[in-house]
């Protein structure tokens, strides 16, 4: 679906008259490409982000500073040295995992929100392995504590399904929900039985050397999880587009009785990419945590969920754009301290910058999403 | 009402006229040039197939769209920049296709909504009793007080017109008002525009439909392309002439149906029913036997039971009793993949939402019920040169115009994106074809490609089970005939026996002469 180079403009002649929802589809050309759709997309999405930063200064200005000089700053926070971008890419890797997951959801039709609590369990589950089986070696005790934040994950996700499938409770109100109780249950075992005895701060005593995630390039704090995100952004677009289970999930999201013609189990589907979401999001924060705070915190993820669905959105839910979306968070929150340190601009101005994008990304792939969003 | 042709000058002076009216989307002349004068208390049969401008002229008279040239006239006041609240103020309505009603509410409170003249305070009683009055007026029968949801097609669409007639429109746009309705139905409708028209008040009435065209129009428009190619006075139309007029070209007339001995049971349906999760029983006791190389065609009314019936028989729902076994095998409860791969086909009536997904491409719409067996999957992965090989098979041979196999089904006409789903289905080489409404919306020439098409796999040998509400493409295709009404599979006889007058009463729900029809 991406090899063939994009197709000559053509008109249609075939009449459509009597059908004016499809009018544009005669104008616009019919044999558009998905790798040339991609490539427009990923240009409106570049038109958004500066379109963002242009009305983001704007409060600059009203605030007495150079928005330039502060941009400048943030850029410099962010990729002005080695240590910088290593700390953007850790920041960006578990958006990037988990947004893969709510993008193949959403792509489904399943509106799961429950990034936020599949990564908190996700997270504790890496941690009570890395803390109870401190003897084994670091090659065994990595692999195994990702996938017990993988499971953690996708059974937390599960929980939604299963309310889903078998008693109607919609998945925005499950996922939603257990968010909550997620994030509380990671303060519950802080000041239970994983707080570290003495701390003055709801924390997990630091988990045993070898269990921290090794570093991709020596002397920085830049560790694998980047890779596993790059991995898992490659893995899915191509389970998305080139495998029938991508095929049933693009189905599952158009309509249910399209899927079912097409004899899809809706139950199957729904309940594996809840499953796969979850997994991933699980993973997001086992890595959080072992690659970066060396121990369970309290709050270690807090947003991260929510920023996933942003991602995935401003990635207009396409697995592959989940990557440079993720990236542009990350960046963007890392220069943004740099930025208030430097020109006195609160760090809380990305979220400005962030929630802009979001509206011109969206105002800007509306169209298109509605039209060729399948 | 005058029909008389040579006498023009006792036409009354037109109460409508619309000039040079011209609209283009994109490439496409939708309207070129189009005049249109309508005159009060006449009919006016506006005759076109899908795509020739008639939907798109009647937008713009009535506000939904705006025209690119032209003037609207419209009692002596010219009509230009309207929205429809003002077209409905200025005495025009609209009867569209699908209703805007809302199925929750009472007849009375469906036209209150959005009527300014209903107050601000609502008086159910005193609108109630205008829809009394102009029932009784124009023959409706109209009960105010029942509730949208549980009136029959006819019934909604008598408070559409009540809606229209109270909101004062002296000119009424029917369109295709007829093609969800039974016989009876019709008549009854045609029996109400002629009150209409007596009452000095004008209708065009949109219709690819000869028959009706000469039982209720005083004058005759024909469309094709976006401009009028004939128009006349009913009594100087021939019906070979409009239809001519109407396609552009000669309509065939002979079937390639040939004769052919039915052959062995292929798919048995014993003793079926159905209950809805509400505890409705839509499906009594319907007992079939499908033969190879025959047509069961069954006509009925919309609502009926049809759509239970072949969502049952293709496993889109589980029956609540019965069995259904397909050449021996019983396929009562087994999923859709099983079914297709014991070779049953389904064309469902709604190519929208449940026989095409329209974002996704030809190709992939053409490939959307065996994805998952090779040769389109290979492995784990999809077989994106198989999916392109199928599909340009498929599209040379079912003539699906498109630019290339990776067009969203969604830029395609209706009769091209129904084109895709024959393709799919008929291409599989089905033991069994369900068909439902598959010619639903389309034009005559679409409609008669799908119906050549399924007549080719009955002579292949293919079994079919064709249900429709188009009485005329019931009686052309079947081997047998039937009619559903209310839950029930009636009067299947052999097309040498069938008698019409007994198959449009038990589509109006008379069933009770059934005795008579074995």
């Amino acid at each position: 679906m991406s090899t063939s180079l994009p197709k000559e403009r053509e008109v249609d002649r075939s009449d459509h008259i009597d059908q004016p929802g499809t009018l544009t589809g005669s104008v616009l050309p019919t044999a558009l490409d998905r790798s040339a759709d991609f490539w427009r997309r990923m240009a409106l999405g570049g038109l958004a982000v500066s379109l963002s930063f242009v009305v983001a200064a704007i409060p600059i200005i009203v605030s007495g500073k150079n928005p330039l000089l502060a941009y400048w700053a943030l850029v410099r926070g962010a990729c002005g040295s080695v240590d910088s971008i290593a700390f953007a890419l850790n920041k960006s890797t578990p958006y990037i995992l988990a947004g893969v997951g709510v993008a193949l959801c959403f792509r489904a039709r399943v509106i799961n929100i429950g990034a936020e609590g599949q990564i908190a369990v996700g997270g504790i589950a890496a941690s009570w392995i890395v803390l109870s089986a401190t003897a084994l070696p670091g090659e065994l005790l990595i692999p195994l504590a990702l996938l017990g934040g993988a499971c953690a994950g996708g059974g937390w996700a599960a929980i939604a399904a299963v309310m889903r499938l078998a008693r109607g409770v919609h998945e925005v109100l499950g996922t939603l929900l257990l968010n909550f109780v997620g994030l509380l249950l990671v303060s519950e075992v802080l000041h239970g039985p994983m707080g570290e005895v003495g701390a003055g701060f709801p924390q997990s005593p630091l988990f045993p050397e070898q269990a921290w995630l090794p570093p991709l390039i020596p002397g920085t704090d830049l560790h694998i999880g980047i890779i596993l995100a790059v991995l898992a952004v490659f893995v899915f677009h191509l389970v998305f587009w080139h495998t029938p289970f991508g095929f049933r999930l693009r189905l599952l999201g158009s309509t249910d009785a399209a899927a079912a013609y097409a004899g899809v189990s809706i139950v199957r589907s729904l309940f594996s990419v809840m499953l796969i979401a979850g997994a991933l999001a699980g993973v997001a924060g086992a890595v959080e945590v072992l690659g970066v705070h060396y121990r369970l915190i309290q709050g270690f993820s807090v947003g991260f969920g929510f920023n996933a669905v942003a991602i995935a959105l401003l990635a207009s839910l396409n697995p592959i754009a989940v990557l440079p979306a993720g990236l542009f968070f990350g960046f963007l929150e890392t220069g943004a301290l740099a930025m208030q340190r430097e020109i006195g601009v609160p760090s809380s101005l990305v979220f400005v910058i962030q929630g802009l994008t979001m509206v011109f990304v969206l105002c800007a792939l509306g169209i298109s999403l509605r039209r060729q969003r399948i | 009402m005058s029909r008389d042709a040579t006498q023009p000058e006792s036409v009354p002076l037109p109460m409508l006229e619309m000039r040079g009216i011209n609209k283009r989307y994109g490439a496409i002349r939708a309207n070129d040039g189009i005049d249109l004068s309508v005159a009060a208390g006449r009919i006016v049969g506006l005759l076109g197939e899908n795509g020739s401008g008639k939907s798109t002229l009647m937008k713009m008279l009535f506000g939904m769209v705006k025209p690119d040239a032209g003037t609207i006239r419209f009692k002596g006041e010219i009509l230009s920049d309207h929205t429809p609240r003002e077209a409905i103020r200025a005495g025009i309505g609209m009867i569209h296709q699908h209703f805007m009603l809302v199925d929750a509410m009472t007849v009375v409170e469906n036209v209150m909504l959005g009527w300014s003249r209903a107050g601000a305070w609502l008086r159910r009683e005193q609108v109630a009793e205008q829809i009394r009055q102009t029932s009784r007026t124009y023959g409706l029968e109209l009960n105010p007080g029942a509730l949208v949801g549980d009136l029959p097609f006819g019934h909604r669409q008598r408070v559409e017109i009540v809606k229209a007639l109270l909101r004062g429109a002296e000119l009424l746009i029917l369109d295709e008002p007829t093609s969800n309705l039974s016989p009876p139905e019709i008549s009854g409708l045609l029996v109400v525009m002629q009150r209409i028209a007596n009452q000095g008040r004008a209708i065009i009435f949109i219709t690819h439909k000869l028959g009706e065209v000469f039982d209720i129009c005083d004058e005759v428009v024909v469309l094709r392309d976006g401009r009028v190619v004939g128009r006349s006075l009913i009594a100087n139309a021939t019906r070979s002439g409009l239809a001519n007029m109407m396609v552009g070209r000669e309509v065939g007339s002979g079937l390639t149906r040939i004769d052919r001995a039915a052959g062995p049971d292929v798919l048995v349906v014993r003793d079926l029913g159905l209950r809805d999760a509400s505890g409705h029983e839509r499906l009594h006791d319907i007992n079939l036997s499908l033969r190879e190389g025959e047509i069961l065609a069954v006509a009925g009314v919309d609502g009926n039971g049809q759509t239970d019936l072949v969502d049952v028989l293709a496993g889109l729902k589980f029956p609540t009793t019965g069995t259904i076994t397909l050449n021996g095998k019983n396929l009562t409860r087994t999923t859709v993949s099983n079914r297709l791969a014991a070779g049953l086909a389904y064309i469902p009536v709604d190519r929208g939402t449940r026989g095409l997904v329209p974002g996704m491409t030809i190709e992939e719409n053409l490939g959307l019920r065996d994805f998952n067996r090779p040769p389109l999957r290979r492995g784990v992965w999809l077989d994106h040169g198989s999916f392109r090989k199928q599909a340009k098979a498929n599209m040379s041979e079912f003539g699906i115009l498109a630019s290339s196999p990776d067009t969203p089904v969604q830029t395609l006409s209706g009769g091209n994106q129904q084109k895709v789903v024959v393709a799919r289905e008929i291409g599989r080489k089905p033991k069994v074809l369900i068909a439902c409404q598959a010619t639903w919306g389309l034009d005559p020439g679409a409609t008669r490609f799908v119906i050549d098409q399924v007549i080719a796999l009955r002579n292949r040998g293919g079994a079919v089970f064709y249900i429709s509400s188009e009485l005329d493409e019931v009686l052309m295709l079947g081997d047998r005939i039937g009619v559903m009404s209310n839950g029930r599979l009636l009067g299947v006889v052999p097309r040498t026996e069938v008698d019409i007058t007994q198959i449009g009463l038990m589509m109006a729900g008379s069933g009770s002469e059934l005795s008579t029809l074995r």
